[in-house]
């Protein structure tokens, strides 16, 4: 699970130093008017000033948006106060995205990829609601807004949260669950749809290479084809070498058995830590249900071992000159293979609990 | 292993006189004879054990189509609008199912009739596939022969006549189309190959029919028509176009899809959609190079180079302009021209997003590389052997193996279902890998024996404690006796194969090379090896018998389970099929979950609402949802459909695992794809589907809760489930809806009946009022709970 209690992040939030507040974006207007007045002036300019404070903000955060790549806009501890600690009713919901540029190394987290479909989201709701103001999308950076992180409560990464009009306090805002990064911004975009009651739209993903290059490519390719032709009508290709062939065809077998497909679509880690003890490492996975990459891989290797094994002798070993060579690998083969089968029946069993038994004649027993 | 023995002898019999000859093939005869033998009654298994009965779920409506063919004839058949299913939208039987199964299961039942052999419908239902599965081992048996001789096709037959793999969706009883697509499958691979060694026009169009019989057959033919023109392309890219190349394909292609075509399930798909394109793809770039070769043919070397240009501008430009038009048709169709479960092949990932009733099955679901080893066991181990023995020489037929193996292996990583194509390609070329191990170390044994040589030494006779030491003293001596063994073999070789290339007009250029020198191992090694060997394949017929015994032959319709006092059988489907036969009106309407809509419609004659034909999503999501609402909302959806009873299976009472409320997280799943009100949020706890106590409200009160769990209390007092082995959250609640009408033995199906609407009665308010009944306040209750008013 990409969720780790970050205990360092935890205590330098507690320990920043509290910061005086930031100096109040709307002075009051009503100094020099005679008291007399003051009461029903204050009344109406508060209510005007709240009204047209809330449409420059909204105006603002649009200009924002329109400056920054993908529409997500960077917030820092000043623009967190100045757009998300306004009173209550906004007129806008913002969904924050958490980012900490020091924990883009772990790769567990998977910070880089879940701000990359963050951005897609954004720029996907953009390009289907091009004048909506009424969802912003944000990310806010740990060690520059560290004041908010606090404010928000945010103790761990990844994390995003939505701050609905009626929030008042940041704290109370919604947090997306982990089950909403599983599918990226597909179930991202549920989460906002759920909660926003907007509509979201088809998720945009930018084609891996552009329109040009993909141009630029399909001439290249055409180009190629008489050349490629030439070269294959003559018979001194790459294609042509039998080796090359066989190589791949043993590596496509040695990857399927070793169930190297089943990490590909479940995206399970070469092995994970004890849960007891943190310090070991567990490569072997007992349950038939799953299987971790190390140990799919080491089974794959003994597989494909033996087989490559057996193929030597009856191939190669055969045409040594010398009885004693040939007697010695053959014996070395025959220990290699006998362990290999014997490991392979062993944790299959371990792991799968399978009791595998013969079936003799009543009488016999 | 007998017939194993016998492979060994046929081969080193094989060169002899005309009686040597006879008797190695009577030899192969029989031990193809004993192989078949061997591939029906392994499968038996599921009928000593459990009973002559059809097997889960698909099988039973492939048996219920049985029986209305066998009964209404083929016309009618090809008409059948059945609307025992999917009510109200009723399904056409005739053009939605592949008939391959159906027809050759008919057949034989209408054959055996003919004979005056009165054998039911039921029994040749459940004996087709043990008997395809004896025709699969046949079919391997040819295959192999083709690329590598009798002795590799015996091995390799008598391997697929028990791999685990294929013996999981064909035991007796399982009656699906697998059974005969597989043996399909091999035998239009075999036609392939013996067109491509062979170029005979008679074997191509046979191959167009038995290509024709697999698309009847399975939906899978679609591999048939993707491998072999990637086959074909290979073969052409690695300088090997021949003229029987030509012959093997271009018939294929033109007569298959038309023969495609005519299948009603498959029509126009067979050019419309993109799995198919590949192969007309290939089909004009064959045409191109066929020209091209026969220009060449006819031009001296000059004037071709100038053809040469000529023709590569022509074709290219008839080739790009095919590209387009197809890339416009492909790009036209909203998933590229793919259906999902070939994309899911493409993109591995592409199911687990997109299309969550493809990937809730659970054969879809990538395998582990435990499954491997379960599916084809120690076979794992000498496929690599053989791939390099393929490679060692490559010939058209053993590329084509090769490529096979490839593709199938990368498929199976994809979908643990599509194990089952990979199993031949593996029993295949590990058949090769220990015929070639076989034979490399029987000959180490045969040849470094002093004796003279007009005996006829078999791996039997040599005795290695006698033949090691003779080696080692006279190994000097042995250089004479060795070379004038390597004159008759390479005598033997030669006859044979000039012989075999009388036989095949212009065969491929690749057979088994002149030896320079013996190739021998030390014997004392070689027979340790052929012992090992052995033990190895001991292994393999242990596991299999096992998983043909244990794994595979629960017909899933009767469950058994062995505890300390002795056997229990759980009869509980069969019962309430039999109980809604009985005791329900002939129209009445049964909603269930798809799983047991074929079995609802085969055993109880009742109509359905979905079934295991998943072709209607929004249907099923309906049904879904209604099961994942509070019961009134649910009544008013049955109701809207004419329902009168719903089945929940159950199997908290006995632990029975696969029950509808670990099935409950699809009926959400998909009911909430259609419906958006179901949030499948809503009923997660932590992530988990919980019925305990921890259970959210809108769990503990759904339909699918309540349906279960009513009155469950009462059985142990404390509602301990013991599927889930925790005790449930809600324990004393009524129904208001509906009423139980049936339990059956061990709770395991329950059918409840639909409440009929109260009639509307004024001052009906005043009534309640005054009555004020204990119910009516539950159910005022429970429905203020309600989160869905």
């Amino acid at each position: 699970s990409p969720l780790i209690l970050f205990p360092c992040l935890l205590t330098t939030v507690l320990s920043f130093p509290r910061r005086s507040p930031p100096p109040d974006p709307h002075p009051p207007i009503a100094m020099a008017i005679s008291p007399r007045l003051l009461l029903p002036l204050l009344l109406a300019a508060a209510a005007a000033s709240a009204f047209a404070g809330a449409n420059d903000l909204v105006g603002e955060l649009q200009s924002l948006r329109s400056r920054s790549p993908a529409g997500v806009i960077h917030l820092t501890d000043t623009s967190v106060t100045r757009f998300l600690s306004s009173p209550a009713p906004r007129p806008y919901s913002v969904l924050v995205f958490f980012d900490a540029t020091s924990l883009h190394s772990k790769t567990d987290l998977h910070l880089p990829q879940l701000r990359r479909e963050f951005a897609l989201l954004s720029a996907s709701f953009h390009a289907n609601n091009p004048d909506s103001s009424d969802l912003f999308f944000a990310d806010i950076e740990f060690s520059e807004s560290q004041h908010s992180f606090s404010q928000f409560g945010v103790n761990s990464l990844p994390h995003v949260r939505l701050i609905r009009p009626e929030h008042s306090r940041l704290a109370d805002s919604e947090q997306m669950d982990q089950s909403h990064f599983s599918r990226l911004a597909d179930s991202m975009v549920e989460f906002v749809e759920a909660r926003t009651g907007l509509e979201v739209g088809p998720i945009v993903r930018p084609p891996l290479v552009s329109r040009n290059q993909m141009i630029l490519l399909g001439l290249l390719f055409l180009i190629s084809i008489p050349f490629g032709i030439k070269r294959i009508m003559e018979g001194d290709t790459l294609l042509h070498d039998r080796k090359l062939w066989m190589a791949g065809a043993l590596f496509v077998y040695f990857f399927s058995v070793s169930g190297g497909m089943y990490g590909i679509i479940r995206h399970t880690p070469m092995f994970i830590t004890d849960r007891e003890d943190p310090n070991k490492l567990v490569f072997f996975y007992q349950g038939s249900g799953m299987q971790l990459g190390a140990e799919g891989f080491a089974v794959g290797f003994l597989y494909t071992l033996v087989g490559l094994m057996i193929a030597v002798v009856t191939h190669l070993l055969v045409k040594v000159e010398s009885l004693q060579t040939q007697r010695f690998a053959m014996l070395a083969v025959m220990a290699i293979g006998w362990w290999a089968v014997r490991k392979v029946i062993y944790l299959d069993n371990w792991k799968t609990g399978y009791g595998i038994h013969t079936f003799w004649p009543s009488s016999w027993r | 292993m007998a017939e194993l023995e016998a492979g060994s002898i046929s081969m080193a019999a094989g060169g002899g006189g005309r009686l040597r000859n006879a008797l190695s093939g009577m030899l192969c005869a029989f031990a193809l004879l004993l192989i078949g033998v061997l591939a029906f009654s392994i499968r038996l298994f599921s009928v000593i054990k459990y009973e002559s009965v059809i097997h889960e779920f698909d099988p039973y409506f492939n048996y219920r189509v049985t029986q209305f063919l066998s009964k209404s004839g083929i016309y009618e058949f090809w008409n059948w609008f059945d609307d025992r299913t999917w009510y109200p939208l009723g399904r056409v039987i005739g053009g939605t199912v592949y008939p391959g199964l159906t027809l050759t299961a008919g057949t034989i039942w209408w054959l055996l009739n003919s004979l005056n052999i009165p054998l039911s419908v039921e029994t040749v239902c459940v004996f087709t596939a043990p008997i395809f599965s004896a025709n699969a081992s046949w079919a391997t048996y040819l295959l192999t022969k083709e690329a590598k001789g009798h002795g590799a096709g015996l091995m390799a037959a008598t391997i697929l006549a028990m791999v685990p793999s294929y013996i999981s969706r064909s035991v007796a009883g399982s009656y699906d189309n697998e059974a005969v697509a597989i043996f399909a499958l091999i035998f239009t691979f075999y036609l392939y190959v013996k067109t491509l060694n062979t170029g005979s026009l008679f074997y191509a169009t046979l191959n167009a029919l038995s290509y024709f019989y697999m698309v009847c057959s399975w939906g899978g033919y679609t591999f048939i028509i993707n491998l072999i023109p990637m086959h074909v392309l290979l073969c052409i890219v690695t300088g090997r176009y021949s003229s029987r190349l030509y012959v093997a394909y271009a018939p294929l292609v033109v007569l298959g899809t038309l023969l495609a075509a005519l299948v009603p399930v498959v029509g126009f798909n067979a050019v419309l959609t993109s799995e198919h394109f590949a192969s007309f793809l290939v089909f004009i770039i064959l045409h191109v190079v066929a020209l091209v070769y026969y220009i060449k043919g006819l031009l001296t070397p000059r004037l071709f180079k100038v053809a040469m240009t000529f023709v590569l501008t022509v074709g290219l430009a008839l080739c790009l302009a095919v590209v387009a038009i197809l890339a416009a048709l492909v790009a036209s169709s909203p998933t590229k021209g793919w259906s999902g479960r070939s994309l899911s092949l493409l993109d591995p990932t592409y199911a687990s997003k997109y299309i969550p009733i493809i990937a809730s099955v659970s054969e879809h679901q990538p395998p582990t590389w435990p499954s491997y080893f379960m599916a084809i066991n120690v076979l794992a181990f000498l496929v690599p052997a053989g791939i390099i023995s393929c490679f060692l020489p490559l010939s058209d037929a053993s590329s084509f193996l090769v490529l096979y193996l490839v593709t199938s292996v990368y498929f199976s990583g994809v979908m643990v279902r599509l194990m089952l194509v990979l199993a031949p390609a593996v029993c295949i070329l590990s058949g090769i890998a220990l015929s070639e191990a076989f034979n490399v170390l029987t000959r180490s044994m045969k040849f470094q024996r002093p004796i003279s040589d007009d005996t006829l030494p078999t791996a039997g006779d040599s005795t290695p404690g006698s033949s090691s030491t003779a080696t080692i003293t006279t190994s000097t001596k042995n250089a004479n006796i060795k070379k004038e063994k390597m004159g008759t073999i390479s005598k033997e070789r030669s006859s044979k194969k000039s012989r075999k290339e009388t036989e095949l007009v212009g065969s491929s250029p690749v057979r088994p090379e002149k030896e320079e020198k013996l190739c021998v191992l030390p014997s004392e090694a070689s027979a340790m090896g052929i012992l090992f060997l052995i033990m190895l394949c001991g292994l393999y017929v242990i596991h299999c018998v096992w998983a043909a015994a244990e794994a595979y032959s629960a017909p899933s319709i009767v469950l058994t389970s062995r505890s300390h006092d002795g056997l229990h059988v759980y009869d509980d489907f069969r019962e309430s099929y039999a109980w809604l036969r009985h005791n329900t009106e002939v129209d009445d309407k049964v909603a269930s979950w798809w799983d047991y809509g074929y079995q609802t419609t085969a055993m109880a004659n009742r109509t359905v609402i979905v079934d295991n034909n998943t072709w209607n999503n929004t249907h099923i999501a309906t049904v879904g949802t209604a099961m994942s609402s509070p019961e009134k909302g649910a009544w008013e959806i049955f109701n809207s459909l004419d329902v009168k009873y719903v089945l929940v299976v159950f199997g908290g009472l006995i632990g029975y695992p696969s029950d509808d409320i670990n099935k409950f997280l699809w009926m959400v799943r998909i009911g909430g794809g259609e419906f958006p009100h179901i949030k499948e949020q809503d009923y997660l706890r932590d992530g988990n589907y919980r019925v305990d106590a921890q259970g959210t409200p809108t769990m503990l009160n759904c339909l699918m809760y309540k349906l279960c769990y009513y009155r469950f209390a009462e059985t142990d007092g404390k509602g301990f489930d013991r599927a889930r082995r925790y005790e449930i959250g809600r324990k004393h609640f009524k129904l208001t809806h509906f009423e139980e009408v049936f339990t059956t033995q061990h709770w395991m199906v329950r059918i409840y009946k639909l409440k009929p609407q109260k009639n509307r009665v004024r001052g009906k308010l005043k009534l309640k009022l005054k009555s004020s009944s204990k119910t009516s306040l539950m159910r005022k209750g429970a429905g203020k709970k309600n989160p869905w008013q």
